[in-house]
């Protein structure tokens, strides 16, 4: 069993983090670029980190910039590590995790219908929780939820009173 | 091709596709499965979601922090607690705030109370499964008491809003822990054992259960299912453990756990968890300290964090629920992602491990897996 102190040394000696931090107890942040980040967690894994959580991805619209964010935990050290890798937001593309964690298939098929990322590797992509949608995938910040309502549906007025906004 | 009588004529090498729900297939709430099968074993199935997708996470981006705690327990009918707990956690992480003593009991009061009427509840729905509707009826009654405490404490029945970033709402009375000492009682004397006998002792249950829905310890950490899943699989693993929470490395309590895998060790496992989930809530209340139950943190409606993430988990009745959130130190969240417990089964687990079941075991795979659809639809 190894502590916070020690796994993270272990990740800064077998791998190249961009920056790496002791978030709370049993809590590790770890950044990577796009290119190190699916060797880093086939690494991981090997070394104990069997669970992958989830994988959650943040539109950091301002940065023009993707965050992905795999949320490993380990059932030795009881410790969770969040590995977080940046990609361009025009060109977003990434590579798939499915080869080291086949569960991750499905959680890609959600960024995929939300953000409109695109994983190499996943032939699967098919929309998964939204059903022919057409417009900008709806969790990018630039996808306003009010303008969306107001051009695909008609106000109703109820009981002769006028929908104001 | 149709026979006399209207039925379907089937070579028996034929494959066909069955549409399984989305009314409700013996899964709580509006899902599909779509099912290939030969014979009656399924061969191959996909998983139809999306049917309850209502947007929770982008709702969430467009209120005040104080707003979404009246959000988050409508995103899995069956954890609001949970939802709401976790939802509190993410704030007090970002914002490095240390909730009072007493908020602590409290807030693990209220999470095994709700963990056993979902248990209950969830009990019954298995059992409505393979046509027990006897233990069904009992289990909402008994989930009812239960209920009343939860009104009596909060106003709410089913959906709380009781767990806040800070503490809890308001304070419980002493009256009201007699009350729920008097249930817990109740639940340990007469309704539980009538469980048992009813539904553990039944030897249909027992056929049904035994060697159906089989998932091993190994595959379930593949995965990432955690829960009963992984203790009826014989991993004795428990997050209110591995990372306590709120009061929970105060109280002596064990982990159940069970050899085989299937659907009745996981059965078998969740009963267990009832009375070690009694056992929590004595110890809890002979225990509570006295003192505040809410940090004071300013208008309500300018509630602020710093900029920060924190992914916080913790242990509902099927497993790890999970939240990343992500502030820019404003009013509102910037992003919260929500891992239901049942996201790896739900989806992957259907393709993976469902082929192989009975076409009349497919109720039983998907209650006893404790898929809840809403959690990964949101």
């Amino acid at each position: 069993m190894r502590n916070e102190k020690e796994v993270i040394e272990l990740i800064e000696k077998n791998l190249s983090p961009l920056e790496t931090e002791e978030k709370r107890a049993q809590n590790i942040s770890v950044k990577f670029g796009p290119e190190d980040t699916i060797q880093a967690l086939s690494f991981l894994k090997s070394k104990g980190y069997k669970q992958l959580s989830t994988i959650s991805c943040v539109d950091w619209i301002d940065d023009n910039e993707f965050e992905l964010v795999y949320h490993l935990y380990s059932y030795d050290d009881f410790i969770n590590i969040s590995v977080k890798t940046r990609i361009d937001r025009e060109k977003a593309k990434f590579v798939t995790l499915k080869e080291v964690w086949p569960v991750a298939e499905f959680y890609e098929r959600d960024i995929h219908d939300f953000f409109g990322v695109e994983f190499e590797g996943n032939d699967d992509l098919e929309e998964l929780i939204l059903e022919n949608w057409n417009d900008i995938p709806p969790m990018r910040k630039d996808f306003d939820t009010r303008k969306f309502v107001n051009d695909e549906y008609e106000w109703r007025d109820y009981d002769g009173q006028k929908h104001t906004d | 091709m149709m026979n006399m009588n209207g039925g379907i004529m089937m070579d028996k090498n034929t494959q066909t596709e069955i549409f399984f729900g989305p009314n409700h297939p013996g899964v709580p709430g509006n899902y599909g499965i779509i099912y290939d099968f030969e014979g009656d074993t399924v061969t191959e199935a996909k998983p139809n979601a999306g049917h309850l997708h209502r947007g929770f996470e982008k709702l969430m981006e467009e209120r005040i922090w104080i707003k979404n705690t009246a959000l988050v327990p409508r995103i899995c009918v069956e954890e609001p607690d949970i939802n709401e707990m976790v939802y509190a956690m993410g704030y007090e992480a970002i914002g490095e705030l240390e909730v009072p003593e007493r908020a602590h009991y409290i807030r693990s009061i209220i999470l095994e109370l709700a963990r056993l009427q979902g248990h209950i509840f969830s009990i019954g729905g298995n059992a409505a499964g393979i046509g027990q509707y006897t233990v069904m009826h009992w289990g909402t009654l008994t989930r009812d008491y239960i209920l009343d405490i939860f009104e009596e404490i909060t106003g709410g029945r089913v959906y709380h809003i009781y767990i806040r970033p800070g503490g809890v709402r308001q304070d419980i009375s002493d009256k009201t822990f007699e009350k729920i000492l008097d249930l817990m009682d109740d639940l340990e004397e007469n309704r539980l054992p009538d469980l048992d006998k009813t539904l553990y002792e039944n030897p249909n249950a027992q056929k049904r259960w035994k060697g159906t829905a089989v998932i091993t310890a190994e595959e379930a950490m593949e995965m990432g299912a955690t829960g009963p899943v992984l203790r009826g699989a014989g991993k004795a693993y428990d997050l209110r453990k591995m990372m306590p929470y709120a009061a929970y490395d105060k109280v002596d309590f064990e982990i159940p756990t069970r050899e085989s895998g299937d659907a009745w060790a996981r059965l078998k496992v969740v009963r267990e968890e009832m009375t070690q989930s009694i056992k929590i809530i004595r110890q809890l209340i002979n225990d509570i300290p006295d003192g505040p139950v809410k940090l004071d943190l300013g208008n309500a409606l300018k509630y602020k964090i710093p900029e920060g993430d924190a992914y916080v988990k913790i242990e509902s009745k099927r497993g790890e629920y999970g939240y990343y959130m992500v502030s820019d130190g404003s009013l509102k969240p910037y992003r919260v992602h929500v891992r239901g417990a049942s996201n790896p089964l739900g989806l992957y687990g259907v393709t993976e491990y469902l082929p192989g079941t009975r076409v009349a075991d497919v109720p039983v795979w998907a209650k006893s897996l404790g898929i809840c659809p809403p959690e990964f639809d949101r």
